[in-house]
């Protein structure tokens, strides 16, 4: 290659500038564990000057940059000359990453930044999903956690987000759920925040509520039956808790893959166990990864479940596989029937996995977004409005779960945690005209939740039908006759439910009372949100230990607020009541809508 | 006699020379003179760059390897000296017991200083040693 004598002709433009410094290029290889580059330098350079080609070669700070050659670490001070580094001879380069990131090159994208960022290793990279679902299964609970996650099938608030796509402009489900997906894939900073988010740590400290959330899923059920040794492992709290200590710190969870990476690996090395591995990868995986594939809320926990293990024995092995199924991928076969027979509300936002059909909860989501925007009418919208018709099987499951219930009603109770669930999804934070309609309407369509016949409408598929047939009815007539809408809100509100279940369901991952939510939705301005706040968790706490219910219309509730309104001098009842349903009975809220209207 | 056993280990060691230089390998390990003037080529050094996933992660050790004049036929001197917390490693001076060492305690003429450094750096990697806790980074034994 190059030669020892003489100048040579630049071989490159560094060359030229290296040139000037006087002397002979050589040709240095510097030499990384995973990359080898060729460096041209002046042989009277110093390692400084040198380490300078290095850092643009390499693409790393200059500092971060350790030369070793022939057993000596080279000095900044050094020249090349002084070690002996001539033409043709290796340099052998570290580059130096944070504190505690992977050992040599930086090739070795071990990166501390946790959940989704795509690790160098595929198991680590299906660690990274599990916790991630694990967490949403739990429920990304709280308000920012339940959407943003991928693979959140079991918030409805997935679907919630879709509609806030659909606000946007985008009309296919799919598209935005990939969005999403997307979106947090890339900025892990964002699944970090949710974890963080004390509502989902809260929810996640609490290992009987994890473990019954799991349970009540029918699929983990089918799971269980068939691996006994998941249900020990979901029956033993310790677990348990490690799993969730695992999930909600990223870092020990990468901890954890690689000492089941190590162990596994020697494993391997021991005379049959290869084969015992194969085994377990046949009996435990294999079945887990179907489960999951049709049902991609289960699998993650499982996987996870496999982690705490640690004895290498069998469930251990799912993570070290190939990264989880995508669940936002094309979907693989399953249709919406599929899906919807049998799975719960909660898994029913598989969604993700089913890939083109929209869940249950988005038609409904789909709803609430419409309301008041003429989104209604997207095709998407009608699409999903078609697909509710044709499944009401889906439907159907998705309310009878027990918890989905309650949670509605408590809910209803409670409007303010559903917006701030709502509020402090991601994909809202984009769009704050929807937020602040959306904190309009909700309160008053979780009223109609409560009404057990809004319920049972929802439930019954040509109810369904003719209330879109209305719906459409009052879309053309508010587009017709802008000014004669008065209880627009009412009908479409009651489709909302079907979304927002799937928030609450979220929030509800009984909290335990003690949380101060409050410092988590920071951005509902609901006054008192505090202690309506943990009111609410405590109900939702009850909901899982069967729950109670109170109810009362609206009027009953505001009377007090009622009052005020008309001593102030707002004599309109009706417009007072609105005003106050939609603020969920905040004086000054409510107060400033009721101006709003009358500009005076 | 000494003459005629000079010839194959300066043959040696200026191959062992010329591999250090060249980068022979997989770069994890380094070797060469410690002083290039050194004709006897008794004294290297060495440096073992910490396997990732391990408490050794990210750090260099430095290390002196002496081949006296019967090399190859007998193994090097290996010390460490840079600190470290490893099994087989005197902790006062740094100093590798040969018969900790597999590639020392059962040396073989083939065998090289490249040999010796790979088995130090997979010995790192070992259950047993993998999680030593290791003194503060930089700190070298003195005597």
């Amino acid at each position: 290659m190059a030669e020892n004598s003489g100048t040579d002709p630049a071989v490159n433009t560094n060359a030229d500038e290296n040139a000037a410094k006087g002397g002979t290029i050589i040709m240095v290889t510097v030499k990384t564990p995973k990359d080898k580059e060729e460096i041209a330098i002046s042989e009277d350079s110093s390692v400084a000057q040198f380490k300078e080609e290095i850092s643009k070669r390499f693409k790393a700070k200059q500092d971060q940059l350790v030369l070793i050659f022939a057993g000596k670490i080279l000095k900044d001070g050094d020249t090349l000359n002084q070690h002996g580094i001539k033409d043709g001879l290796t340099v052998h380069l570290v580059i130096k990453t944070s504190p505690k990131a992977s050992g040599g090159s930086t090739s070795q994208a071990s990166a501390p930044s946790p959940g989704v960022s795509s690790s160098n290793r595929s198991t680590a990279g299906a660690g990274n999903p599990p916790p991630a679902s694990t967490a949403n299964q739990s429920q990304g609970t709280g308000p920012s956690a339940a959407p943003a996650q991928p693979g959140n099938l079991l918030s409805g608030f997935g679907d919630l987000s879709n509609l806030a796509g659909l606000g946007m402009g985008s009309s296919n489900f799919m598209e935005l759920q990939q969005q999403m997906q997307r979106q947090l894939m890339s900025n892990p900073e964002m699944l970090s925040q949710i974890m963080e988010n004390p509502l989902v740590q809260n929810m996640m400290s609490n290992p009987d509520l994890m473990r019954q959330m799991i349970m009540a899923n029918p699929q983990m059920q089918q799971l269980m039956e068939r691996n006994p040794e998941i249900s020990h492992m979901l029956n033993n709290p310790e677990l348990m808790r490690q799993t969730m200590e695992l999930a909600r710190n990223p870092a020990m969870m990468q901890e954890m893959m690689r000492n089941q990476d190590r162990a596994l690996s020697n494993l391997e090395s021991i005379p049959g166990g290869y084969n015992a591995l194969r085994r377990m990868y046949t009996d435990i995986q294999e079945p887990m990864f179907s489960a999951a594939r049709e049902q991609f809320g289960n699998n993650p926990f499982s996987a996870l479940g496999g982690s705490p293990d640690g004895s290498g024995a069998q469930p251990s092995r799912t993570e070290n596989r190939e990264p989880l199924p995508n669940p936002w991928g094309p979907s693989e076969s399953s249709t919406t029937e599929n899906r919807g027979a049998g799975s719960t509300a909660t898994t029913t936002t598989t969604t993700s996995t089913s890939g083109s059909t929209p869940s249950v909860s988005n038609p409904l989501g789909v709803g609430s977004a419409t309301v008041g925007n003429g989104i209604f009418n997207s095709p998407g919208m009608q699409s999903l409005m078609q697909q509710i018709s044709e499944n009401p099987q889906l439907m159907q499951n998705m309310l009878s779960a027990p918890y989905m219930r309650s949670m509605m009603q408590s809910l209803a109770q409670n409007p303010e945690i559903a917006s701030q669930v709502l509020m402090n999804n991601p994909l809202f934070a984009g769009n704050p005209q929807l937020q602040e309609q959306l904190r309009h309407q909700l309160p008053v369509f979780l009223q109609q939740m409560q009404n057990p016949e809004a319920l049972s409408v929802m439930t019954n598929p040509r109810a369904m039908q003719a209330l879109m047939q209305i719906q459409q009815g009052l879309q053309t007539l508010q587009t017709e006759a802008p000014g004669l809408m008065p209880k627009y809100i009412q009908m479409p509100m009651i489709l909302i439910p079907g979304g927002i279940p799937g928030a609450p369901l979220s929030t509800g991952g009984g909290l335990p009372s003690e949380t101060p939510p409050a410092s988590a939705p920071t951005s509902t301005p609901a006054a008192g949100a505090n202690p309506s706040q943990q009111q609410l968790i405590q109900q939702m706490l009850q909901m899982f230990a069967g729950g109670s219910q109170s109810t009362q219309t609206p009027e009953v509730r505001f009377q007090q607020q009622l009052e005020q309104l008309s001593a102030m001098g707002f004599i309109n009842r009706e417009a007072n009541l609105q005003a106050l349903i939609a603020t969920g009975g905040d004086i000054n809220a409510a107060i400033e809508r009721l101006l709003g209207s009358q500009p005076s | 006699s000494a003459a005629a056993a000079d010839v194959p280990r300066n043959f040696r060691l200026l191959e062992e020379l010329e591999e250090g230089q060249k980068g022979v390998g997989d770069g994890t390990v380094s070797w060469g003179l410690e002083d290039d003037e050194d004709m006897t080529l008794t004294r290297w050094r060495g440096m073992i760059i910490g396997p990732p996933r391990t408490i050794y992660e990210n750090r260099m050790y430095s290390l002196k390897v002496e081949c006296g004049p019967r090399y190859p036929e007998t193994p090097p001197f290996v010390r460490f000296v840079t600190k470290i917390n490893l099994n087989g490693v005197h902790n006062s001076n740094g100093v590798v017991d040969t018969r900790a060492v597999s590639a020392l305690a059962k040396w073989q003429n083939s065998y090289s200083i490249r040999v010796v450094l790979q088995e130090l750096r997979r010995l790192m990697m070992c259950k047993e040693n993998m999680k030593l806790p290791q003194p503060p980074e930089g700190q070298i034994y003195t005597n």
